[in-house]
Order: structure tokens, then C-alpha cells, then sequence
């Protein structure tokens, strides 16, 4: 028996190797297309006389969902030229590969939600129309209404390349009750990493927490906002954005720190840390604060909504939920935007692209904006969202809502709290947590694990940017 | 062989004609299947041959750049290669003998003449029913350090399981273990039901214990059905993607990075066709020389009753 | 291979040792409390489940774990039906695999049937390559498959879900082995009697393998149900997605709904728990088939 599936397997291996030559080749490139940022074709709905049907990809989960189809429906029975249909791919990453799928057998959208660090490998798509296109054909003059670090974020090289739409950033969630009961002033979250590890030291030695004073989800984004605070890029040329990011900027003071603190507290046992990318673990921190075990956490802005949901439902009767600045070390400058943008797609129809631009601008009207805010928790891109009523009663009844909101506003605008440009994303996160990971159970230093990060990170990039020719 | 050989004819022609027309049957009745498995398995599976040799753009439209075989040793030479490969293996030994192991436990115990043992061999069975995403949900809320049950027990390792370098790999192993559990048992209840009841009686007339009767005469009698387990359970432990990618992400530290998660992840995480090619080939020919090894070795035990 | 299946029915009797009654009744008791442990233990996962589904969303944090809902909450199931998109994926699930089922099915039996009484040139080498599919995972060709299905103009179609799937080498292997334990004086019977080979197909050698084709049936059943990765990239719209992405819109949750995402879990698994209920004996039966003959 064995011998003759040798011999077969061999045939086979020779029958595959026969089938590759025969069949046509699948590397015949493509001529690159010419540089350079095509035009918008805002009039092309001025002839139309049935309503331009358009496809916007999203993945907002179900509460979420409800309010991005509110405002569709809104758009959509507002004007007769444009109908928008919206389809739900689940999760930013299965639509990113349905999309680079879609680069293949031509199923895109004619606007896609791509969340944030999905920003340098759009471009490389060669497939996206940039706004600033729409923009500059339309005379948009609105822009200057937008919050600052949400324009700078998607812009490369003076092109804003999507519409910035749902926008977050991450805060300090505790529990004001286990600060009280640990002798400590409700009202006065931490400011800095130095004061999360004296107040963790405090919630556990009082027995205010069953665990540990803080939960650590191990997301680079919060690495990212740390070195953004005090003025340093994430990666080199203007953290991307003068010219393709090839390598990493960690080894700095605020790289050194943050990486040695991380590492202190998990040993320390003042704080338990778990793997943002793990799915089965995402909500852990936020549980844990709920029921008693953990102090506090850093996370999203919009998780905020649901929280307080759970916490209406009267199930956690030792939760009084504080929301805090992101704690952070002290510096001038400012945090970037997380969520994520909308991207109008270049293989698209003139007309279906000015119909994606007319729906971008709806999304993006104060109104919009205010009404989305209130529904999600998350940040409203335009400053004149803020004076709408319904968001002002909101952030009234909830001051936590305006933290995110003002972290945006605060700190210098550069380079740095622009927030990094970089491909390909996925690997460089997964190459800086994969290098967190020994330090947590000591099996190597803080110094040795940056340094792993470092190099581990540039040779993501320079795989990356060798493979799109850069 | 089925060519019966009292057919009248003439001798010479009449055969050659028969087996022509057997033979054009033959190819009639796998012709269905074999147009699906060269449309969409060996014809895509033979383009990572030409994959492999070409360091590939990661969205169509750029150019790719022919390397020759300097990726695939790149691929292969790498230790995160060398590491995926380990913990597949790791992952296989954990799975595939805990599995049969706990099936024949369970179809041991079922296969007794006892009131109500039915609605025990429907409950051992019934985790067929669950499927990879299920068993993820389900197991990845009872290892969840904040929701109820293992703090409750005491148990709360730092860092939390599925997050834990030491653990996290017998973890998603223990999820696997149970999904497959109900087939492992079916398939071990089907085997021992087949076991001649003389054969046992006899065996018990000429003085033998219970355990001397089961490891004596039911084990070799069901060799071949554990062969059959253990052949084609390694084939599916060697392809275990879901559950990675549901519970762990291939992490913590690349501790659950089995291979077919590794070149999923270059495939759509980074894009990377080329390397995901060559990891491919590699997947395919290791199971392949496994599912030899295993014909050669293991094989030779079986106790091929009829 | 008959023989096995009339064993199934008639379990090996338990060794009858001699002993006094109180004893035997003890051992009873024993095994019965073994029995009902490993029952517990296995049962367990899916009871917790249920009860999580139940449960108002905070709880299934709690400190102790509740093991019972005291007031359960029936509208998780509603959620999770309308959040899943249940009733319109329940129903492009069923349609998909049906395809599948029949389609692999009828694939598999014409190949086994070719590998078990056929003699043709290349029959051993076809045959391993049809076992190497094997060994070819689904998700290493999924991207070239797209492009095809594309190519072919089935994107977005049932067809489109359901082709790459209407053989498995594994179908074919086990219909093979199956065909095998079919007894060869019946085909030369058969042959006096003036069937053809079709008729003798289908007449004689599919009822004689019905077990090992309903295992095959079942095994079919349970991988198209279970797809996730195939049905979200082939499908341009919502109308035609299956059961396992409305499972993942569920689980790309948010705090407040955790109970809503068991609920889910619960639905998807329903339909295969009856499925199981009716055809677990014809499982047994067929799986023998692939074990037995080496």
C-alpha cells in the first residue's frame, strides 16, 4: 500500500507541476495606472432623472447599525437623485478582505467603512477616490468646521483621502465606588501611568478589588496616544505621512516607559492583561470592573452607549461608572482619532461617485453628526455638532460622553497626534503585542522586548513596502 | 476482477470491447466529481506553484517580482515556520489520541444492556450537532477569566487562559476535544457493536477477566476502526483553523499559530500570496507524508478481522 | 459489511460474573452513576449556554455563577432571531446545503461505485488524488476560488455557494469502502439476472449502503451548515447569506448583549440537534463502513 501511494503521490507532483505550466500564467501585471489624483464628478447627477442606486459596506453591530440606517433612511427620503442600500460585513477585517477580494472579481462598494490604520494599504489599493477631490470640485467649504485631528488623520500628503465618519478615541473607564472604598477621591481619576499603579497599589491593598486595580487590554492604539502626548510619531518620514513609513520610532523615552510600566504592572500584580486581538476576550476588562474584580480599564470611546445600558438595567449595584482624560505620560501633545472612515471607491460610475459624495456630505452635516453622536457614543467629527441641542442635553445627562470629545480638542496639532500612516497594519500590531507578551510573565526584560518590537516591526514594513514596490 | 468470466463471445475482440466500455464507464461515473476537484481544488492548489516563485503584490494590479526558490527557503528556513509546524503537531497529539481515547471510553460504557442507555448514547453523541464556531462561543465564555465559573472554582491563572503562553494551546485542544467528542464516540460505539458477541463469550468460557477480554480481544478486533480515527482525525487536526481563529487569534505569543492559521493570516492579514503559496505546499506535502508514515506504521498493528 | 449492521442492534451483553443480588444491584447503581457523571460533564457546555441565553446580560458575570435562570428571558431569542437575520439565512442555509447534500451525495456514490467494481486506466492514481483533496485545506484555495465562481457567473447565486462543494474526497472514499462490503455473488447474480450495471447500482449495491449514505448525508449536512468564510465572500448582498454569518453579526457584540449571542448559538444549533435525533442510528450504521475494510 505504502509504495504505490508513493509512486502516485509522485505522479501527482508531477500532474500539478504539468497543470501550472499548461494553464494561463496569473502573473501577467497589469500596467500600473498613472499617479495622481483623479477628479470627482460632482455634476454627474445633475441629468439623472431615477434615483442612482449606491452600496455602502459597513460592519457597525447592531445597536449601531440601527442608527447609521436611521440616518440612511433620512438621506434617502430627502432627495430623489441618490438611493443608498447598506450591507453589513460583520467585522473591519472581513470587510477589508472582502474588499481586496473584490479588487479581483470587481463585487466593491461604492463606499466602503475602513477603519483607521486601514489608511495606507486604501491607498496602495489603487482604488479609492480621494475626497479631496470631491472637495475641491464641489467648493466644500466646510471642512474648517471638522475637528482638526480627524481631517489630519486620513490626510497624506495634503489629500484627505476618506471622509472621516465614526470617530473615537480611548478613555479611562472605573469604578467610583471601589475609588471611595479604597480611600481615594471618586472625582480625581488618574492622569498618568505613574498614578494608575499608586491607585491600583491602593484598590488592592484595600480590598476594593477582588483582582487587580486595573485591566490592561494590550491594544497598540493606547501605545500609540502615549507617544503621540509627548510629541512623538509611531513610525519615521512624519509618521508616514511625508513620505512611505519604513520603520518604526519606539525607541524613545515614551517607548521606554511605557513598555517598562506595562511590564511592572502585570507583574506587579496590579494589573491583569489580556490580548486585544483575541476576540474571545474583548470585553474582558469592561466585565471585570463590572463585577468587582478589576478598578479601572482603558478602552474605546464608544463603548461608552452599552455600558451604560448595562448599567441602567440596575444588575450592578456596586458600580458607579467614572469616565476619565486617558491617563497618559505627561506631555504637549495631543491624541489621535481611532474608528473609521468612508472611502468612495474609484472603479465606481461618475454618477455613482457624486451620489457617494452627495451621501458623504449628509453623513458628515452637523445634524447628522449630532443625531449619530447621541445614538452611538461616538465622537462627532464637526465642531458645530456640539451646539445642537439633543447633544447638549446628552452630554449633560452624561458628562463621560464629552471626555473623548475634548481629548480630541486638547494638545498640539503635528505630525505626531495626526496619528500614523503605515502597511501593513495587522502585522505591525501583531509584532509589537507578540513582543509584550514574554515581559508580562518576566520571561524577558522590558528593554529587550521594545527592542523586539522594533525589529520584528521593520522587517513587517520593510516586507510590506518591498511587496507594493515603495 | 468483476468481469465475470463465463461471458459468452468471441473470445478476443468481445473482451477488448467489454473493457473499453467498462473503462469509458469508469471515467463517466468520476467524471462529476473529478470536474469539481480540478475546477476548484488542484487548479487553484496547483497556482501556489507558480506563487511560490514570485514575491507577489498584495492587491492585484502591481507588479510581482519572480524570486525563484529564494522565498520558498526564505518560507521555509524561517522559525516562524519551524514553530507553526511545531505547535500543529503539538496540537495533533494533544487532540487526536485524547480524542479517540475518551470515544472509546464513552462507547465502552454506552455498550451495555442497560434500561435508558439510549438516551446516554444520544447525549454522548450529541456534540456532532455543535459545530467549531459554536464550541469557540461556548468555550470561550467558560475559560473567560471575568464570567463566573473558573473564578468561582479557584481558577484564575495570570495571565487568563486563552491569553496565557502555557495554556492556551491545551485550552482551544480541550474546546476541539469536546466538539468532536460526539463523532469520536459514534464512530467507536459502530466499531465495538461490530465486535462478534462469540468471539467475547468464548473468550470469557476460557477464563479471561473483563479488562483481559477488553484489552485482549475487543482492542484488536477494533483496530481498524481506530486506525480509520486516528488516519483521518490527524488529517483534520493538521487543517484546524476555526477554533484559532475564534478563541485565540494564533496568539499569545504565537503559542496556537497552527499552520493553516499562519497561511490564512498571510493570505488576509498581510496579503501575502506568495508566502501563504509556499506554506500551502508545505501543509499539503506534510500531511501527506504523515498520512504515509501512519499507513506504514500503524497499519502494520491492525487486526483486519475478515 | 451487512453483518455489522444487523450487530448494531444486539449490544454485547455485560459479563454476568456470578454475584449475590445486593451486590449486582449496587454495580448497578454504580454505572449508572458513572454513566450520568460522564453525562453531566459532556452535557454541561451546552446546558450552560442555554442558561446564559436566558439570563439578563450582567449576570452571566456574576460572582457566584447562576446555574439556573430564575426568571428567565425569553427575548434574548427574539434579538438574536432579528439581530442574526435568522428567518431570511435559516432559509438560504437549508437550500445551500440541500444542494450540497444531494449534490455530494450523488457525486459520491458514482465514484465509489467506479472505484469499487470498475477497472479503468490510472484507476489507483485517480483514486489517491481524489484522497489527497483531502488533505488540501478549504481556506488555501478560497481566493482563486472566488475568481473562478466569479469567472464562471455564479457570484452571488446559490450555485455559487453550493458548487466547490458538491464532491469531497472523503464522500467518495466512504462510498468506495461501502461499496466494497457489498457482496460480489450479488453482482454476478445480478449479472444472470440481466440487471446492467446501473440498474444494478441503484437497485441493488445503494439499498444494500444505505447506512454509510446517510452518514455521508449527515456529514454533509453538518460542514455546509457550519460554513462561514465561503458564504460571506461569494454573496454580494444580504438575501443570500447563511446561518453562520448571522451567528457572527451576533458575536461581534457589545456588552449589553452577550445573552443575545447564546441565543444565537442556540438557534444555529437546533436544526442540527433534530437532524441528529432522526439519523443517529443510520450514523452509527455508515461510519462502520469506512472502518472496517481496511
Amino acid at each position: 500500500m505504502p509504495r504505490r501511494l508513493w509512486q502516485i503521490s509522485a505522479s501527482l507532483a508531477i500532474s500539478a507541476a504539468l497543470i501550472t505550466t499548461v494553464l494561463p500564467g496569473l502573473a501577467g501585471a497589469a500596467t500600473p495606472r498613472a499617479a495622481g489624483a483623479p477628479a470627482c464628478p460632482v455634476n454627474a447627477l445633475q441629468k439623472v432623472s431615477s434615483p442612482v442606486q449606491i452600496t455602502m459596506w459597513h460592519q457597525f453591530p447592531r445597536a449601531n447599525e440601527q442608527a447609521i440606517q436611521k440616518l440612511t433612511d433620512q438621506f434617502n427620503s430627502s432627495q430623489n437623485k441618490v438611493h443608498v442600500t447598506l450591507v453589513n460585513q460583520t467585522t473591519y477585517q472581513d470587510l477589508f478582505n472582502k474588499y481586496v477580494a473584490g479588487l479581483s472579481t470587481g463585487d466593491l462598494p461604492d463606499v466602503a467603512q475602513i477603519e483607521d490604520e486601514g489608511l495606507q494599504q486604501m491607498i496602495d489599493t489603487r482604488s479609492v477616490l480621494p475626497v479631496q477631490s470631491c472637495i475641491k470640485a464641489d467648493h466644500y467649504t466646510e471642512l474648517s468646521d471638522f475637528l482638526d485631528r480627524a481631517v489630519r488623520y486620513y490626510t497624506v500628503k495634503g489629500v484627505l483621502w476618506a471622509m472621516p465618519f465614526n470617530v473615537s478615541a480611548p478613555v479611562l473607564y472605573y469604578n467610583k465606588k471601589a475609588f471611595t472604598k479604597a480611600g481615594l477621591d471618586p472625582n480625581q481619576p488618574p492622569q498618568t501611568l505613574d498614578q494608575i499603579k499608586a491607585d491600583s497599589q491602593k484598590l488592592k491593598a484595600s480590598g476594593a478589588v477582588t483582582q487587580a486595580g486595573f485591566g490592561l487590554k494590550d491594544d497598540p492604539w493606547y501605545f500609540q496616544q502615549w507617544l503621540a502626548k509627548t510629541n512623538n510619531t509611531f513610525v519615521n518620514n512624519g509618521n508616514g505621512r511625508n513620505g512611505r513609513a519604513t520603520q518604526v520610532t519606539l525607541n524613545n523615552a515614551t517607548g521606554q516607559a511605557s513598555f517598562a510600566w506595562m511590564a511592572d504592572m502585570v507583574k506587579g500584580g496590579l494589573a491583569v492583561t489580556n490580548d486585544y486581538l483575541n476576540p474571545s476576550s474583548a470585553l474582558n476588562n469592561l466585565l471585570g470592573v463590572g463585577n468587582g474584580n478589576l478598578g479601572m480599564t482603558i478602552d474605546s470611546s464608544a463603548d461608552l452607549g452599552t455600558i451604560l445600558q448595562v448599567l441602567q438595567s440596575g444588575q450592578y449595584p456596586n458600580v458607579d461608572l467614572g469616565v476619565g482624560t486617558l491617563p497618559s505620560p505627561p506631555g504637549s501633545g495631543g491624541f489621535r482619532v481611532g474608528g473609521a472612515a468612508l472611502y468612495i471607491s474609484a472603479k465606481s460610475s461618475p454618477q455613482k461617485q457624486a451620489a457617494a459624495w452627495q451621501y458623504l456630505k449628509f453623513l458628515n452635516s452637523a445634524a447628522s453628526q449630532a443625531q449619530f453622536a447621541v445614538d452611538t457614543g461616538y465622537i462627532p467629527n464637526r465642531k458645530s455638532a456640539v451646539t445642537v441641542p439633543a447633544l447638549q442635553t446628552r452630554w449633560a445627562q452624561v458628562p463621560g460622553f464629552r471626555v473623548a470629545y475634548d481629548e480630541l480638542l486638547n494638545g498640539a496639532g503635528n505630525a505626531a497626534s495626526a496619528g500614523p500612516v503605515f502597511g501593513d497594519y495587522l502585522g505591525v500590531r501583531q509584532a509589537i503585542v507578540d513582543a509584550e507578551g514574554p515581559m508580562f510573565t518576566g520571561t524577558t526584560s522590558p528593554k529587550a522586548a521594545l527592542a523586539a518590537a522594533i525589529s520584528k516591526a521593520n522587517s513587517v514594513l520593510a516586507a510590506y513596502n518591498s511587496r507594493v514596490g515603495g | 476482477m468483476t468481469v465475470t468470466a463465463g461471458a459468452s463471445g468471441s473470445p478476443g475482440a468481445a473482451k477488448a470491447r467489454r473493457r473499453r466500455r467498462e473503462a469509458g464507464l469508469g471515467f463517466l461515473l468520476i467524471a462529476p466529481a473529478l470536474v469539481i476537484f480540478s475546477v476548484f481544488v488542484f487548479f487553484p492548489f496547483a497556482k501556489n506553484f507558480e506563487l511560490a516563485l514570485y514575491r507577489n503584490p498584495p492587491f492585484p494590479g502591481l507588479p510581482s517580482k519572480f524570486v525563484g526558490l529564494q522565498q520558498i527557503g526564505d518560507v521555509l528556513g524561517s522559525s516562524d515556520f519551524r514553530h507553526s509546524l511545531w505547535v500543529t503537531v503539538l496540537f495533533a497529539l494533544l487532540t487526536v489520541p485524547a480524542g479517540i481515547l475518551l470515544g472509546l471510553l464513552l462507547a465502552q460504557l454506552a455498550n451495555q444492556r442497560l434500561r435508558g442507555m439510549a438516551i446516554y448514547r444520544t447525549i454522548f453523541a450529541s456534540t456532532v450537532a455543535t459545530s467549531v464556531a459554536v464550541a469557540s462561543v461556548i468555550f470561550g465564555t467558560l475559560m473567560n477569566p471575568q464570567v463566573g465559573l473558573l473564578p468561582w472554582l479557584g481558577i484564575h491563572p495570570t495571565p487568563a487562559i486563552l491569553d496565557n503562553p502555557t495554556w492556551a494551546l491545551p485550552a482551544v485542544a480541550l474546546a476541539t476535544i469536546w466538539q468532536t467528542l460526539g463523532l469520536s464516540f459514534i464512530l467507536m460505539s459502530a466499531g465495538l457493536q461490530a465486535v462478534p458477541e462469540d468471539v467475547l463469550e468464548a473468550a470469557q468460557v476460557d477464563g479471561a477477566s473483563a479488562p483481559m477480554r477488553f484489552w485482549r480481544v475487543t482492542i484488536p478486533l477494533l483496530s481498524p476502526t481506530i486506525f480509520f480515527t486516528a488516519v483521518v482525525g490527524s488529517i483534520f487536526a493538521f487543517q484546524t483553523f476555526g477554533q484559532i481563529d475564534l478563541l485565540t487569534r494564533g496568539g499569545p505569543q504565537n503559542k496556537t499559530n497552527v499552520l493553516t492559521y499562519f497561511i490564512v493570516t498571510e493570505l488576509h492579514d498581510h496579503q501575502n500570496p506568495g508566502t501563504a503559496a509556499v506554506l500551502s505546499i508545505a501543509l499539503f506535502l506534510i500531511t501527506l507524508a504523515l498520512t504515509l508514515l501512519q499507513l506504514r506504521f500503524l497499519e502494520r498493528r491492525v487486526h483486519y478481522a475478515r | 459489511m451487512t453483518d455489522t449492521a444487523l450487530l448494531l442492534e444486539r449490544p454485547v451483553p455485560a459479563a454476568q460474573e456470578p454475584a449475590p443480588a445486593r451486590h449486582r444491584t449496587w454495580r448497578l447503581l454504580g454505572r449508572y452513576a458513572l454513566l450520568s457523571v460522564l453525562a453531566f460533564i459532556v452535557l454541561f457546555p451546552i446546558y450552560i449556554t442555554i442558561v446564559n441565553s436566558l439570563l439578563p446580560a450582567p449576570q452571566i458575570a456574576a460572582q457566584p455563577p447562576k446555574f439556573f435562570p430564575s426568571q428567565p428571558i425569553w427575548s434574548t431569542y427574539q434579538k438574536a432571531w432579528v439581530g442574526g437575520h435568522f428567518g431570511r439565512y435559516l432559509l438560504n442555509s437549508a437550500v445551500v446545503t440541500t444542494i450540497i447534500v444531494v449534490g455530494q451525495l450523488l457525486t459520491a456514490i458514482l465514484a465509489g461505485y467506479a472505484f469499487a467494481f470498475l477497472r479503468f486506466p490510472l484507476k489507483r492514481f485517480l483514486f489517491v488524488a481524489f484522497l489527497a483533496t483531502l488533505m488540501i485545506p478549504f481556506e488555501v484555495t478560497v481566493v482563486q476560488n472566488l475568481t473562478t465562481v466569479v469567472d464562471l457567473g455564479i457570484y452571488n447565486t446559490y450555485a455559487g455557494l453550493a458548487v466547490p462543494f458538491l464532491a469531497t474526497g472523503f464522500g467518495a472514499f466512504l462510498m468506495r469502502q461501502a461499496f466494497l462490503g457489498v457482496p460480489r455473488d450479488l453482482e454476478d447474480a445480478a449479472a444472470l439476472d440481466g440487471f446492467g450495471r446501473w440498474r444494478f447500482l441503484w437497485r441493488v449495491a445503494v439499498p444494500l449502503s444505505r447506512p454509510a449514505i446517510a452518514a455521508l448525508g449527515v456529514f454533509a449536512f453538518l460542514t455546509a451548515w457550519n460554513q462561514y468564510l465561503w458564504p460571506l465572500l461569494v454573496t454580494k448582498d444580504e438575501h443570500l447569506r447563511t446561518v453562520q454569518i448571522g451567528l457572527r453579526q451576533l458575536r461581534n457584540t457589545s456588552l449589553d448583549q452577550v445573552n443575545v449571542t447564546f441565543a444565537g448559538v442556540i438557534i444555529a444549533v437546533i436544526p442540527l440537534a433534530i437532524l441528529l435525533l432522526v439519523f443517529q442510528k443510520q450514523l452509527i450504521r455508515g461510519l462502520t463502513a469506512g472502518a472496517v475494510k481496511g
